[in-house]
């Protein structure tokens, strides 16, 4: 599996409703501090994003919903998905674990679903399970430009 | 066509890496006294190096602090050059320029400032991070012929599209000038659902823009 396998994957994922999309852009402050709280709280954490990375870790969860709110609103499947590859390289190369990724977009999932709208966890669904399903893809990837890729 | 080689290319990023200001400065100066143009010394020397300054921080190879010194840097030696940027040719044309709300980012659209100024138009820049509403004010203070509006970061997309339906209410007939890192892997196609707004990649697709208006008039 390569870049042009997760680019026709991303493909199939659709523009989200203007509703759905304003919703998610309304409640993004609700939705970070909720992750933050969420991350904070796991005793694992400091395994999960290296040392001293916390606040890296935060600033991470900002970018990812107001990256997520953006691309929800102008779908484009190839800002998507090197998007995520440099995130993956960046925050890896700086001591994130592989596992984080798993970790992060559970969390987000089990937020979204209680903050969200019915109809609007149904539109943005799609794209955090493509997320979650792909994680390996993506370390696979962002392993063939780290000099020491990390697990 | 002239072009930088690839050895002073290493020893100018070498030298903004140490944060040497004096050999960097000495570097453009010995370029420019060879006549090197700008445009090639911003495109083929500054951004080359700035792209790879932002590679080594994403493989935490530089500390954040190292990428904010080779960043103060080349804003530094753009000021310095100003007296050989400014073109004594001069036109009667107006261009604003500005990062949209929230961008920190402002060494692009600063070049583009003084391609601009090269080519004899005055120009207003008004930098990073400056409010959209304050930007809109400030266009209606200029006779304005042309916007040019940088975005760095994608997750800003909204904001720029929002910005340009509210100028475009105040300016229905303005080019809109739009470029940036953020539209590196794509993101452009929307922009073309607007009307007069342009999408150019880099200084050269900028300076060919320019010269045709010039020569429209």
């Amino acid at each position: 599996m390569n870049k042009e396998y997760i680019l026709n994957s991303a493909k199939l994922l659709k523009k989200a409703s203007n509703s759905a999309c304003d919703e998610f852009s309304l409640k993004s402050d609700k939705l970070i501090s909720e992750m933050n709280l969420e991350m904070l709280n796991r005793s694992d954490v400091e395994n999960l994003v290296g040392k001293n990375n916390i606040d890296m870790m935060q600033d991470n969860h900002s970018n990812h919903i107001r990256f997520i709110s953006s691309i929800l609103k102008n779908y484009d499947e190839e800002v998507l998905v090197e998007t995520i590859l440099w995130v993956f390289r960046a925050y890896r190369s700086h001591g994130f674990s592989t596992n984080y990724w798993a970790v992060q977009l559970n969390t987000w999932m089990k937020i979204l679903k209680i903050q969200l709208s019915e109809e609007t966890f149904l539109e943005v669904q799609p794209l955090y399970e493509w997320m979650q399903i792909n994680i390996p893809v993506f370390v696979a990837i962002s392993d063939e430009k780290l000099e020491v890729p990390n697990n | 066509m002239v072009e930088i080689d690839k050895n002073l290319q290493e020893r100018f990023l070498n030298e903004l890496l140490r944060g040497n200001r004096f050999e960097c400065s000495a570097i453009v100066r010995s370029l420019a006294k060879s006549n090197v143009p700008i445009k090639v010394i911003y495109e083929d020397l500054f951004k080359i190096a700035l792209y790879e300054v932002g590679s080594l921080w994403e493989y935490n190879k530089i500390s954040v602090a190292t990428e904010h010194l080779a960043s103060a840097i080349i804003e530094s030696l753009l000021n310095e050059n100003y007296l050989e940027i400014i073109s004594s040719k001069r036109i009667n044309k107006n261009v604003m320029l500005s990062c949209i709300e929230k961008e920190h980012h402002q060494i692009g659209i600063k070049m583009v400032d003084d391609i601009f100024q090269l080519n004899g138009w005055s120009t207003y820049f008004l930098g990073s991070n400056t409010p959209s509403s304050e930007v809109l004010s400030f266009a209606k203070t200029i006779n304005l012929d042309l916007i040019a509006i940088s975005l760095s970061i994608y997750s800003h997309f909204p904001d720029l599209l929002k910005f340009i339906e509210k100028f475009r209410l105040l300016f229905p007939e303005t080019f809109i000038l739009v470029g940036g890192q953020a539209f590196e892997h794509g993101g452009q196609k929307k922009l073309l659902e607007y009307y007069n707004v342009i999408y150019l990649q880099d200084l050269n697709s900028t300076e060919t823009f320019i010269k045709k208006l010039n020569n429209y008039e």
